[in-house]
C-alpha cells in the first residue's frame, strides 16, 4: 500500500489536495513518533506511512536522547534513534529532553546532543520527578546555554482544570510547567525566543498569559480541536509568533492541519504558521551545523 | 497512482496551479486577502455527499463559536460536501424547559435548511414525564431521533429511565444518539465537574432492546478499549468518528491500517460525525483522507451507514 494511493479527493470537499499540502511546507515542530511504544524505532517507521501521505516535509521529534519519562536516563534505542536522525536529515530533527531539577546533567546532555550531536533544541518534559517547573531558577544555567547554542527550546504547558476551589492549572502534574511559568522565565531573558507548547492546553487562557511577552511563540498541538482557535491566537499574538506542531501519531495530522485550514487566513499567513515561522527560528542553528535551509 | 477519478484531479491540479501562479503574480494585494473558501465539486459517484451525524445548533455556553449562527454552520457544512446534517441544540445542556429546546431547535432547522438539517431533539431524563418530551419530538416535530447528553443533564447512565427510553424510541421507529462527551474535561469552566460516564450499564438495555437505532456520539471508551469491545461484542451500538484521534484512526478502528491491526468496529456501524462547530468540520473530513480507505470504505463512513437508519426528506 503506497501512501500515495488515495479513493478521496479532498479538493471535491473544498480542502487541500496532498500536493497543496507539500506545497505548504509543513514542519512539525512536536513529533512524538519514537514517544510511548515499546520498540520506537518500529512506531517510527509506521508513522512515516502517514507524514508522507500528509505531505509533512520535516518532523522535529521532542524525545531525542532518554525518554521523557527519564530525560537524563540513557535509552537502548539512543544510537539507533542518532543513526535515524543522520539518515533521515533531510526530513528528520530532533530535540532532547531535558530535567530542570538537575540543571548541570542537563547542561552536559545539551553538550552532547546538540553542541556535539544532532539534536537542534531542547524540550521541557510535561512534568518530571523532581517538580520543577521552567519557572525555577535552576533554569537559568540551561537557558544561557542553549542561547550559546542557537537551540529552539520548547516548553510542554498545561492548565488542567482541578483543585479546591477548581482553577486551571491546580491539575498539573509536578514539574508540569503552565504558561505563566513560560512568561516568567522569558521576562528573565528577553533576548531568547521560547515555544510555550500545548497553548496552555486552554488556549484561551494561555494566549492571555504569553501575549505581552513578544519572545514566546505559541504552539497548539495535543489537544482537542476548536473552530476559532487559530483566529483568536493570530488576533491577539500576531500570526509570526505562530509554530504548528502535530503531535503525531497519538494525535492525528487530520486533527492539527484541521485547526490551521479553520482559521481565515491568508496562503502566506499559512504557510507562516505551518512551517514558515519555526524555519525562521531554526534557522541560525540548521546554519551553524552547517545544514541547508530554505526559509 | 491516484485512484480517485482522473479527470476530477486534473481539473482540480490544474486549478490549483493556476492560483498558485496567481499568488505570485499579484504579490502582496493577494498575500493581504483572506484565504477563499474552496467550493466543492459537483456530486459525483467517485465523491458522494457527506452525512454528518453530529452537528450542534445555537449558542455553546462557554464560548462563542464561529459557525454558531445557523446561516454561516449550513454554509460551511455545505462548503466541504455535507449533504445532510443530523443537528442537536447547545440549549439541551443546561435549559430546563426542554419543550422550548425542542420547539425551537425544529423551528430553526424547517426555517434555515429544511431537508438538510434533521433535528434530533432532547429529553432530560432527570425532569419529571419526559416521557411527553419524546411524544412531541416524533408525533409534534416529526424529528427523526434524540439526542441526550449524560452528565450535562443530570443523569448517567444507570438511570432507571434509559432502558424505558430505548424501549420507547424503539417502538416509535426513532434514532436515539448518546452524547458520551462534548469537551476535553481538562479545560472545562471551573463551575462544570462532571463525572466520567461509564458505558458498559448501556449493555443490558440494548440488549433488552433489539433492532433499538443507539448511536454514541464522541465516544473515546476507556483507556483499555474494554468497554468499547464489550459494546461491540454485546450490543448493536453504532458510533460516531469525531472523538478518534491518532494518526490512521479510521483505519486502525475499522481494520484497515497498513499496520494489519484487526477490526475494533465493524465498518457498517461507523457514522461521519463532525461535532461541529464546536470542532472544525475539517477535522473529521480530513481524516478520510488520512486514513488509506477504499472506495466502498468511504462510501458507507459518509453515507451509505447513515443513510440505512435514515432516509432522504
Amino acid at each position: 500500500m503506497s501512501p500515495h494511493d488515495f479513493h478521496f479527493n479532498p479538493a471535491d470537499y473544498g480542502l487541500p489536495t496532498r500536493d497543496e499540502l507539500v506545497a505548504y511546507r509543513i514542519w512539525d515542530s512536536h513529533f512524538h513518533g519514537f514517544y510511548g511504544a515499546q520498540n520506537p524505532i518500529e512506531q517510527f517507521h509506521a508513522n512515516q506511512f502517514y507524514v508522507e501521505r500528509m505531505g509533512i516535509e520535516r518532523s522535529i521529534s521532542l524525545e531525542i536522547g532518554g525518554t521523557l519519562a527519564a530525560p537524563l536516563t540513557p535509552s537502548p534505542y539512543d544510537d539507533a534513534i542518532r543513526q535515524l536522525l543522520e539518515t533521515h536529515q533531510d526530513r528528520l530533527s530532533g530535540l532532547t529532553p531535558i530535567e530542570p531539577g538537575f540543571p548541570d546533567e542537563s547542561c552536559e546532555k545539551m553538550e552532547k546532543w546538540i553542541r556535539r550531536g544532532p539534536c537542534i533544541g531542547i524540550k521541557y518534559v510535561g512534568g518530571n520527578k523532581s517538580g520543577t517547573t521552567c519557572r525555577h531558577p535552576n533554569n537559568d544555567p540551561i537557558i544561557r546555554l542553549a542561547a550559546e547554542l542557537n537551540a529552539t527550546i520548547y516548553i510542554h504547558t498545561w492548565l488542567k482544570i482541578g483543585g479546591t476551589p477548581r482553577l486551571p492549572g491546580r491539575d498539573n502534574l509536578p514539574g508540569e510547567s503552565t504558561p505563566a511559568d513560560v512568561a516568567a522565565l522569558a521576562q528573565r531573558f528577553p533576548s531568547v525566543r521560547f515555544i510555550c507548547g500545548h497553548s496552555g492546553g486552554d488556549w484561551e487562557l494561555g494566549v492571555r498569559v504569553i501575549r505581552p511577552h513578544k519572545n514566546i511563540f505559541l504552539e497548539f498541538a495535543g489537544s482537542d480541536p476548536h473552530s476559532g482557535q487559530v483566529d483568536y491566537a493570530v488576533h491577539e499574538l500576531g500570526v509570526d509568533r505562530i509554530v504548528w506542531g502535530g503531535h503525531g501519531p497519538s494525535r492525528s495530522y487530520a486533527t492539527e492541519i484541521g485547526k490551521v485550514l479553520d482559521a481565515s487566513l491568508s496562503r502566506p499567513d499559512r504557510i507562516k504558521i505551518l512551517g514558515g515561522n519555526f524555519r525562521g527560528y531554526a534557522a541560525p542553528i540548521f546554519r551553524q551545523k552547517g545544514w541547508k535551509i530554505t526559509l | 497512482m491516484n485512484l480517485f477519478d482522473r479527470r476530477q484531479f486534473i481539473k482540480n491540479s490544474l486549478g490549483t496551479g493556476a492560483a498558485l501562479s496567481l499568488a505570485h503574480a499579484t504579490g502582496t494585494a493577494l498575500a493581504a486577502a483572506t484565504t477563499p473558501p474552496a467550493k466543492p465539486a459537483p456530486l459525483t459517484k467517485n465523491s458522494p455527499g457527506i452525512i454528518d451525524t453530529n452537528v450542534t445548533l445555537f449558542q455553546w455556553p462557554f464560548r462563542k463559536l464561529k459557525y454558531s449562527e445557523t446561516p454561516a454552520l449550513v454554509a460551511k457544512l455545505r462548503q466541504h460536501h455535507i449533504i445532510e446534517a443530523w443537528a442537536g441544540s447547545f440549549e439541551a445542556l443546561l435549559h430546563k424547559d426542554i419543550a422550548g429546546v425542542n420547539e425551537r431547535l425544529a423551528t430553526e432547522c424547517r426555517e434555515q435548511a429544511p431537508g438538510f438539517l434533521r433535528p434530533f431533539g432532547t429529553v432530560n431524563l432527570a425532569w419529571a414525564d419526559w416521557e411527553e418530551d419524546v411524544r412531541r419530538c416524533h408525533e409534534v416535530h416529526h424529528m427523526p431521533g434524540l439526542r441526550i447528553y449524560p452528565g450535562y443533564q443530570p443523569f448517567n447512565l444507570k438511570h432507571p429511565g434509559l432502558a424505558p427510553l430505548i424501549a420507547m424510541v424503539r417502538e416509535r421507529g426513532l434514532i436515539l444518539q448518546i452524547v458520551f462527551q462534548m469537551e476535553d474535561p481538562r479545560v472545562h469552566h471551573p463551575l462544570i465537574k462532571l463525572e466520567t460516564l461509564d458505558a458498559r450499564p448501556l449493555i443490558a438495555p440494548l440488549q433488552a432492546a433489539p433492532g433499538a437505532k443507539v448511536q454514541l456520539l464522541h465516544f473515546s471508551g476507556n483507556v483499555q478499549g474494554s468497554d468499547l469491545q464489550a459494546l461491540m461484542a454485546e450490543t448493536p451500538a453504532h458510533l460516531d468518528l469525531s472523538r478518534w484521534e491518532g494518526n490512521g484512526a479510521i483505519g486502525r478502528m475499522i481494520g484497515s491500517a497498513p499496520s494489519g491491526s484487526a477490526a475494533r468496529v465493524p465498518l457498517e456501524r461507523v457514522f461521519f460525525g463532525s461535532h461541529a462547530p464546536y470542532f472544525p468540520v475539517e477535522t473529521a473530513v480530513l481524516k478520510l483522507m488520512e486514513s488509506p480507505l477504499d472506495r466502498p470504505q468511504l462510501n458507507a463512513i459518509m453515507q451509505g451507514n447513515a443513510r440505512r437508519w435514515l432516509p432522504p426528506v
